[in-house]
């Protein structure tokens, strides 16, 4: 099923023109409320199209992480809905919500590396449990090894690389099964300037062979010198989302 | 589908040692649970075989009027095998009541008085075993309206007492097993939810890059199999070389008992083998559900 721009969305994501391309994510009105009666988000659309590279900012509590979750479908949206190429994932039976993972790769803040893998394995291990044939697993790691750039540091432990590294492992374990979009939650929140800047260019890098990209960061240097997208949340709600913005409102 | 088994069963084979503390530690108490229902099955097999020796001893005898020819005592005998409740008929001449009688006060290191009885008092009597010794009161009856038997021997108040005793304790061992059996299911129920908790972020890793719910639980099921027919074989194990030795020391109510060791082992082993691996099994089953259903 093909997801075109719902009317009215596209002149609110900034780009001013009507935008042609595939979306690969579409939010339309959608709130979120917890069971303790927090509402994390509320009617927040978003329209992402493919090849896109938007930075998701805002404080710690602004509904940053909700979305996200909504994303892999960790949570349903209590109202509106979130299309994911094309699937309504609230609507998604059980048994194809790891068909919808598939398509997106996700990065954390804490890397999540399983630590007894070394990072030929940690990657491999995303084509492994998804049933992926032995044969079509080792040419697809070497090819995202060589991506990130980690070809030597193959065959060690996640304890025996830097922190730079160590992401750099959970981006290509992101990306070794061919997704539509990156989700990245705070990926340079643990790394020092210089080691962020290095994953970002990874990011964009990424970006650039035509991966979506969905980074949500508190470094408001790194935004505000990309020059991207940025979509500010505040209180649950979508307060900005304009082209080339910085991490603060301008003007 | 013969892919996916062996993936589930080499991820599983890889999960136990990679995650060796914890696997160690499942098996330890697994082995420990089992060895403790496999010991208490032992021990209830012993008590109700203890429980129908008591209870075989239970018997209707009948003393038979003197002079009671051939053929009607045959025909009582044949009568008596016919009903369902009586297990065996057994004979007892005047010349056989009072060599009994003779042995008894010999045993009992009493003088032997019948020397100066010019005749045997004694009479011939039956014994009439049942195979339920709730059934005394219609073999007693039955035999009360024969005109060949004297005298009914009223076993009315010890057997109802032994009944009572017999059936309170044999409902007592099956509520103690059940017990028993609960207790060992919560307990390594709960060693393996621990051991699968400690695996929480690989199974949050898997979720997240899509794996199928198949693909996550079947590798930790196969792994509680393995925890479960390892802590069996353990158990068996030392069952087995614990057996020597001790049934050398209960050699005597082995032979008293009617008791077949033969069946025990069988019960015994099919009990911990099964009882491992179904444990394992669930155990890993319900332990992963957690982290699948959201």
């Amino acid at each position: 099923m093909e997801t075109g721009f719902p009317a009215g969305l596209s002149a609110a994501n900034g780009y001013g023109v009507f935008d042609t391309r595939r979306a690969v994510l579409v939010l339309e009105d959608v709130t979120k409320t917890y069971p303790n009666g927090r509402d994390a988000l509320r009617d927040v659309d978003l329209v992402v199209p493919e090849g896109d590279f938007v930075f998701l900012v805002g404080a710690s509590g602004a509904g940053k992480s909700t979305l996200m979750k909504l994303l892999i479908r960790d949570e349903l949206p209590t109202q509106g809905t979130v299309t994911l190429d094309g699937d309504d994932v609230a609507r998604l039976p059980r048994r194809k919500v790891p068909m919808v993972r598939r398509k997106i790769g996700i990065v954390f803040q804490d890397f999540k590396l399983l630590p007894r893998k070394t990072v030929r394995e940690n990657i491999a291990f995303a084509l492994e449990v998804t049933g992926t044939s032995r044969r079509r697993i080792r040419p697809a790691v070497d090819r995202v090894l060589s991506l990130v750039g980690l070809t030597r540091q193959a065959e060690q432990y996640p304890h025996q690389l830097s922190g730079g590294e160590q992401q750099r492992t959970a981006i290509a374990r992101a990306l070794v099964h061919d997704p539509k979009i990156v989700i990245a939650d705070e990926p340079t929140g643990n790394l020092d300037p210089l080691i962020s800047w290095e994953i970002l260019q990874l990011l964009l890098r990424i970006n650039e062979l035509g991966v979506t990209v969905l980074m949500a960061t508190h470094d408001a240097d790194v935004v505000t010198a990309l020059r991207k997208r940025v979509v500010a949340l505040e209180e649950g709600r979508v307060i900005r989302d304009e082209i080339g913005g910085g991490y603060h409102r301008t003007g | 589908m013969l892919s996916f088994l062996l993936f589930s069963i080499s991820r599983a084979w890889q999960g136990f040692w990679r995650n060796a503390a914890m696997s160690i530690a499942a098996t330890a108490t697994m082995t420990l649970m089992l060895m403790l229902l496999a010991g208490f099955w032992i021990i209830q097999a012993g008590f109700l075989a203890s429980l129908s020796y008591v209870e075989d001893k239970v018997g209707v005898v009948a003393d038979l009027n003197d002079g009671v020819s051939d053929a009607a005592l045959q025909d009582l005998e044949s009568r008596l095998s016919t009903m369902p409740e009586v297990k065996s008929v057994e004979y007892i001449s005047k010349e056989e009541a009072l060599q009994r009688y003779r042995a008894q006060r010999q045993a009992q290191g009493q003088d032997d008085l019948t020397g100066y009885l010019a005749d045997n008092p004694l009479p011939a009597s039956i014994e009439v075993k049942l195979r339920r010794p709730e059934d005394y009161a219609a073999v007693t009856s039955f035999l009360q309206t024969d005109k060949s038997i004297a005298k009914v021997q009223n076993i009315k108040d010890t057997t109802d007492r032994l009944v009572s005793i017999t059936t309170f304790l044999r409902t007592f061992g099956v509520v103690l097993l059940g017990v028993i059996g609960a207790i060992v299911l919560f307990i390594v129920i709960n060693t393996i939810r621990l051991a699968v908790l400690g695996r929480a972020e690989e199974i949050e890793v898997m979720r997240l890059v899509g794996a199928s719910d198949a693909f996550i639980r079947w590798p930790f099921v196969f792994e509680g199999a393995l925890v479960g027919l390892l802590g069996a074989a353990i158990t068996l194990g030392v069952l087995v070389g614990a057996a020597e030795p001790l049934s050398h020391f209960m050699v005597g109510f082995f032979q008293i008992l009617p008791i077949s060791i033969g069946s025990i082992s069988r019960d015994v082993t099919l009990l911990v083998v099964g009882a491992g691996t179904g444990l394992g099994v669930v155990g890993a089953w319900v332990s992963v559900r957690t982290y699948l259903i959201r």
